[in-house]
């Protein structure tokens, strides 16, 4: 991506790619789709590859485990008792830490990297750009160490053949703007934050060890003709290739997406109203404000005039009260939802027509020679 | 292929003491593992200590009503101390580590254990009475031990096993157990498929890892696959024209099969039909790009300039009518 150039990354050894193990793989594929289509949180173990090693910056994720979905204190937070905001907000939540302490001291007796390095989640056909997300992988940049990412798997999307696995990262603009915690025009502009720069992709790649290896290949060796054993394990799918992502319905996905980019849109235009609302607020009162400074200036002006004191002009802080400006952070985050919704769209469409025309070339072909 | 057996299901005797026979079931049991416990036990072997031969941990799992059928999901390791004379094993460990996984998979129970090596012997039948036991074990059920040999070199052989006592002297009943072997079958769920499919494309690969790829790099594949599979097809077809090799009636019905799904749609309907869907599919392409510039400019108007923010709104305006016609379109 252009943008991605163009951020300065601190010199300190940064993230450039993430490898993760194929058992994470499947632990991820496997708790996502068991609560899907509620949104799930977990925890990724493992190792920074450092610099003098054989792969600078590159981050292994080589464990992970589920966060509980329900929240185990219900008590202390009374404020969201339905399970899926609990699950979202897990990584931050006290009893979550618990239940990560102990799990990382149990794992950590079997040899297992128990440093953390990140979170995953799950997502349905890419819509994982909200707060929580956010508040999330900031609290893991910032209070625990800044060297972590979120992985998103989307469980929507992997259903159609090729997985999707991404992994994100806070640009250092978007740290250093949530530090101060407020998201006016003025800081945006400050820290020169539009909503392309709130997160850095990282490629990610699928790490295999040896002796997995060796039982794929066991597990894909063709099938012997052995008729008189039906007991033993015999079907046969190949794991590889797999050919869902030549299914051509794809229409549900491209309705479902332009259901949620509608939504998407709707959520902007109440934020556009919002911004609009304060706008107007704040040009009102400036008028107020103009309007009573010309009448101090004139009253000071015949003040001077019959040799009376000069009363202060600058009284108006005490009399006005400017409209607080509303958080930017939400359109932001919108606008970034918005942008990755479209360009999904642009993906499906992209593979779809591929298909529709081999499939109208195939098709008529076939018919002329059926025909013959 | 190592693990291919054949099997013959015998009634296990049920244990001899202070359980009542009526609970005990000794109908067959059938054994379907998922690929990622599987996983799992490999990783766990290649972490384990150097001085250690085999590592142990938990199975678990969901049990059909019946106990028929077990299905073992997931597992984790136990650490445990092998010598000549003794075994140790972390029993709190497994009790901490049991209620943590319970917490957040609660739908699974324990299923068994598994160790990795082949070997069954004295330690092997105590560690399955405990994990049989009444109690913190499986009882009624009767407990799974599965082996996975990770010898270098060998195949990985896959064992799975139950047990049951066997009527040696009281005082020996402890550690002695017949270990019945049970089929098993390696399922892999629906939602792992894709990837498994980036996993174990990356087999052949030297340095053993595989980018994640985009969708248009998936259909990409698929297609070349797929051309790789006609051109092999129709080459033995031209083959056994030639007469060069032996037809195989098999091969020949698999084909004719194959041939017989092609739809039978006149081309002027297809024609048709890929005309309306292609103007959808792209009209929503159009929209969805002009979306994105309006979202787009819209966002620099709001940061460059406080008094732009009408122009903004009109533009937001136009993107709301446009998207109107995207579900439309979508709809259809």
């Amino acid at each position: 991506m252009a943008d991605k150039s163009k951020i300065v990354l601190p010199a300190s050894g940064p993230l450039k790619s993430v490898q993760v193990d194929a058992l994470v793989v499947l632990k991820i594929c496997k708790h996502a789709s068991s609560a899907h289509p509620q949104v799930i949180t977990g925890q990724l173990l493992g190792t920074v590859a450092s610099i003098g090693m054989d792969v600078d910056g590159e981050l292994q994720v080589t464990n992970s485990f589920p966060f509980p979905s329900t929240d185990l204190s219900t008590s202390s937070n009374d404020l969201d008792n339905n399970p899926a905001s609990s699950a979202a907000s897990a990584p931050r939540s006290k009893a979550g830490a618990w239940y990560q302490t102990e799990m990382v001291r149990c794992l950590r007796e079997m040899n297992v990297d128990a440093n953390s390095v990140g979170w995953y989640q799950s997502a349905n056909l890419g819509n994982f750009l909200n707060a929580n997300f956010i508040d999330n992988q900031y609290f893991y940049q910032n209070t625990l160490n800044e060297r972590t990412v979120a992985l998103v798997h989307d469980t929507a999307r992997s259903a159609q053949g090729a997985l999707s696995l991404r992994a994100f990262r806070l640009t250092p603009q978007f740290m250093a703007a949530q530090k101060e915690g407020k998201f006016t025009s003025e800081s945006l502009a400050k820290h020169n934050l539009t909503y392309k720069d709130i997160l850095i992709e990282l490629p990610v790649s699928i790490h295999n060890s040896h002796l997995l290896t060796t039982f794929l290949h066991q597990l894909d060796t063709p099938p012997t003709p052995n008729p008189f054993n039906p007991f033993s394990q015999s079907n046969s799918i190949p794991l590889f290739p797999n050919f869902d992502s030549l299914d051509l319905s794809i229409d549900p996905f491209l309705e479902k997406n332009c259901d949620l980019l509608l939504d998407s849109i709707e959520t902007h235009y109440t934020e556009l109203n919002n911004s609009q609302y304060y706008q107007r607020q704040l040009a009102r009162e400036q008028v107020k404000i103009s309007a009573w400074l010309t009448k101090r200036k004139q009253e000071n002006a015949l003040r001077a005039a019959a040799k009376q004191p000069l009363l202060p002009e600058n009284e108006w802080n005490r009399l006005f009260k400017p409209p607080v400006e509303p958080s930017r952070l939400e359109t932001l985050l919108n606008s970034r939802q918005i942008e990755q919704y479209a360009k999904q769209v642009d993906g499906f469409t992209a593979s779809v027509t591929a298909k529709m025309f081999a499939v109208n070339g195939g098709l008529s072909k076939t018919q002329e020679q059926l025909q013959l | 292929m190592a693990d291919k057996d054949s099997y013959i299901h015998l009634a296990r005797p049920l244990p001899v003491v202070s359980v009542p026979p009526a609970q005990a079931t000794t109908s067959p049991l059938s054994v379907v593992i998922n690929a990622q416990a599987l996983f799992s036990i490999l990783d766990h072997s290649l972490r384990r200590n150097a001085d250690q031969e085999r590592v142990i941990g938990t199975l678990l799992g969901v049990r059909s009503e019946d106990g028929a059928e077990v299905e073992i999901r997931n597992c984790f390791a136990v650490g445990h101390n092998e010598s000549q004379e003794q075994v140790e094993v972390d029993m709190d460990y497994h009790k901490a580590m049991l209620g943590l996984h319970l917490k957040a998979n609660p739908k699974e129970v324990l299923i068994g254990w598994y160790a990795t090596s082949p070997e069954l012997n004295t330690f092997s039948a105590l560690i399955q009475n405990f994990y049989a036991s009444n109690g913190d074990g499986t009882f009624p059920h009767p407990a799974v031990h599965l082996t996975m040999s990770t010898v270098p070199g060998q195949d990985i052989a896959i064992r799975t096993y139950i047990s049951s006592a066997v009527g040696v002297h009281p005082d020996r009943l402890a550690d002695s157990c017949l270990f019945v072997p049970v089929p098993y079958e390696i399922k892999y769920v629906d939602a792992e498929r894709s990837g498994l499919e980036l996993i174990s494309s990356a087999k052949n690969n030297e340095n053993r890892s595989a980018e994640v790829t985009t969708d248009i790099h998936a259909l990409e594949k698929a297609l070349e696959e797929v051309l790789e599979m006609l051109d092999r097809v129709s080459e033995y077809v031209a083959r056994v024209v030639a007469g060069n090799t032996q037809a195989s009636a098999a091969i020949g019905k698999f084909l004719m099969n194959t041939l017989s799904l092609a739809p039978k749609v006149s081309p002027a309907d297809v024609e048709r039909m890929f005309n309306t869907h292609i103007q959808d599919v792209l009209l929503v392409a159009y929209l969805a790009n002009t979306i994105r510039t309006q979202i787009d400019l819209s966002n620099r108007l709001a940061s460059a300039n406080f008094g732009a923010i009408t122009t903004t709104s009109a533009a937001a305006a136009t993107t709301t009518t446009a998207t109107n016609t995207t579900t439309t379109a979508g709809g259809k």
